[in-house]
């Protein structure tokens, strides 16, 4: 009798040639993407940074943090500047060089320069606080020792300088902070895909939907009467979800309500209509699960949400780039930790509100009122 | 009211339907009949526009289909409703859907179909009967005039299809078109107009009473004798014979001309050894249903 059943499960899993695509096809994929995507080095990261000094031994610092790769320089003003291209997002690191550096280097008086590291982001700055170190590095400093052979002999310091390290809006560098606005997005997003992403393929499954066709209900009014309610559900849970965050966990406030609400209804938008398409592309509501798993693990991988986008490599990164969550994950960190002003993200927020758009039109094409 | 010229479906290489022309008029009770995979189903489901056709027109109500869709009301010959809600969610759900609110219609529509005392149950807890009639109600929300009843009857006890059947004349007599899909001889008998549908193609249409002439010059001969399979063997493979059906102790012959009454008897005395009483008798609807849609449908 056990092996009927048996039989008949994989008899029945045969005839679903989409369901065995998925299967076989899905993992692979995933696995050759996080085979090439997932390091944990990274590279090119944006560093701004203010030399006061301009001299050929400051020259010899930004070079040694340039010449490995890992960091991508460019100047700014001040010092303010820096911390300002961090917050935004522009930069995720930051190196300030005073300008009596080279004064004081020559006295062997150990001058400081500061190191500033984007804290919201804690596998990046362990990382690039490890990278930093090509800064102090022998081939940077063997020029830098001065001594006189007629002096008397003086104890020269063992470094000829000394670079602090700052770590700025997340100093304690609390993974729970960097975690938790992200696992928020990431509930969203499985609520909202697994809510909507049986909605119409049940109706097609149960056979509701062909009476549902013969009404005169327009394509439009379909895709949207679909939309709203869950529309509204997940916004609600992501509230409740944020709220238990703040209850048991010392989440950080928000800079602006008003633009966290903004960006909650903009992703579950995204995240519902995404939904809403899987429903309309799988004839089963177990290929839909598939298809919402195919989107949810890349989304987890490659968004930054655990590992840093500068981390993953220049011909995966247009992924990441396609990936809705990446824009959540940047734009809730900004609001919930490094408080980044509205200007700053507003090609994130247009970006985000492009998904919603293409999915929502692209679900009204897709819906076909014939069976 | 219906008017469907030359309807074409295609699955893949297979034709589903191939050439069908209908006419029915307003007020009729139209029966398409034919055995299952016939087409019918495929049929009802591009006159009412939720299949493609990958040929011919559709007119309802000298409207397109998409155009009329407020004209007509549709029975799946699945259960369609919303098993979560309950049965006056259900036909609420599918009046506003025509931007129907009148409350003490749709009440009206409960108490007509014997609904009233379930109207709070959730539809999946229903029986088979009353699954149908909610559906039925649902489609009648919007009074349309037209109803396309996919076998509206399949699986439903004699006294409900008897009730169901009142009911379609009430609506026949209310100026409603009704167009229904039958495998059932007793379904079929009870239209206004038939067409009997073989492999995709109409093979004979008519009133119940004329389309039992579409055998033409073949004759009906009716005996009493008990199911004997080798006489049932011997007279199939006679050459003319079209039918060979038995009812209980009754053995119904339908014959080409090339058969005569004597061949019969002869032949039927082969196996049993006595001669048999045999009847030149009317056909009927099943008579020439199972012979119009046998694999090779007979063309007289």
């Amino acid at each position: 009798m056990m092996t009927a059943i048996i039989k008949k499960e994989l008899l029945q899993l045969r005839r679903d040639p989409r369901l065995v695509a998925l299967i076989v096809v899905m993992p692979l994929v995933l696995l050759i993407l996080f085979g090439v995507a997932l390091k944990l080095e990274p590279q090119n990261v944006r560093m701004a940074y203010f030399d006061g000094d301009q001299s050929f031994f400051t020259n010899l610092i930004k070079t040694g943090l340039w010449s490995d790769g890992y960091f991508d320089l460019y100047e700014v003003e001040s010092k303010e500047m820096i911390i300002e291209e961090i917050r935004s997002g522009r930069a995720k690191a930051g190196l300030y060089i005073d300008k009596d550096f080279s004064a004081l280097l020559t006295e062997n008086k150990q001058p400081h320069i500061t190191f500033f590291v984007d804290g919201t982001m804690p596998s990046l700055t362990t990382a690039m606080k490890y990278n930093s170190d090509s800064a102090t590095d022998e081939g940077v400093t063997n020029d830098m020792y001065f001594t006189d052979a007629d002096a008397d002999n003086v104890v020269i310091a063992q470094d000829p300088f000394i670079m602090d390290t700052e770590i700025l809006f997340n100093p304690d560098e609390k993974e729970t902070w960097f975690f938790l606005p992200g696992v928020i997005g990431v509930l969203i997003m499985q609520i909202a895909l697994i809510l909507t992403g049986i909605s119409v393929v049940r109706e097609r499954e149960k056979k509701t939907l062909e009476q549902l066709l013969v009404t005169p209900m327009s394509k439009t009014t379909f895709v949207i009467g679909k939309l709203l309610p869950y529309v509204v559900i997940a916004l609600l849970d992501f509230y409740f979800i944020l709220a238990a965050g703040w209850a048991l966990f010392d989440l950080p406030q928000p800079n602006s309500h008003l633009l966290l609400f903004i960006l909650a209804l903009i992703f579950v938008a995204v995240m519902i209509s995404l939904g809403l398409l899987i429903s309309l592309i799988a004839r089963t509501q177990q290929q839909a699960m598939f298809i919402a798993i195919f989107i949810i693990v890349p989304s987890i991988l490659l968004s930054g949400f655990i590992f840093p986008l500068e981390a993953i490599p220049d011909i995966v990164r247009p992924i990441s780039y396609v990936i809705p969550f990446t824009y959540f994950v940047e734009i809730i960190r900004a609001l919930l930790i490094k408080h980044t002003q509205f200007s700053d993200l507003i090609s994130s927020f247009v970006s985000l509100s492009a998904f919603a758009l293409l999915f929502v039109s692209t679900s009204i094409l897709k819906f076909r009122q014939t069976l | 009211m219906i008017n469907a010229s030359h309807l074409i479906k295609r699955f893949n290489s297979f034709t589903a339907v191939n050439d069908v022309t209908l006419n029915v008029d307003k007020g009729q009770i139209f029966g398409l009949l034919g055995p299952n995979a016939a087409g019918k189903t495929t049929v009802i489901r591009m006159l009412c526009g939720i299949l493609e056709c990958d040929g011919g027109e559709i007119r309802l109500n000298d409207k397109t289909v998409n155009k009329a869709k407020t004209d007509f009301g549709y029975v799946a010959q699945h259960f369609g409703q919303y098993e979560e809600l309950s049965v006056r969610e259900n036909l609420q759900f599918y009046a506003r859907m025509y931007e129907v609110d009148d409350e003490q219609w749709l009440s009206s529509l409960l108490d007509r179909y014997a609904l009233s005392s379930f109207k709070d149950q959730r539809a999946g807890t229903l029986s088979g009967g009353y699954k149908r009639r909610l559906a039925l109600a649902c489609a009648l929300a919007h009074e349309p005039e037209i109803l396309f009843l996919d076998e509206p009857t399949a699986g439903i006890d004699p006294l409900t299809r008897k009730l169901l059947w009142d009911d379609f004349y009430r609506l026949s007599t209310e100026g409603k078109t009704l167009f229904v899909t039958t495998h059932y001889m007793e379904e079929a008998q009870r239209c206004h107009h038939l067409a009997f549908l073989s492999a995709g193609q109409i093979v004979a249409e008519g009133s119940p009473e004329s389309i039992k002439h579409a055998l033409n010059n073949a004759s009906v001969y009716s005996t009493s004798i008990p199911y004997l399979p080798e006489l049932r063997e011997a007279l199939v493979k006679m050459e003319g014979m079209i039918l060979v059906n038995q009812f209980g102790h009754e053995l119904r012959l339908v014959v080409s001309p090339v058969i005569d009454k004597s061949d019969l008897e002869t032949a039927i005395q082969t196996i049993t050894g006595k001669p048999p009483s045999l009847h030149l008798s009317e056909p009927n609807l099943e008579d020439v249903f199972i012979a119009l849609t046998q694999e090779q449908p007979v063309k007289p």
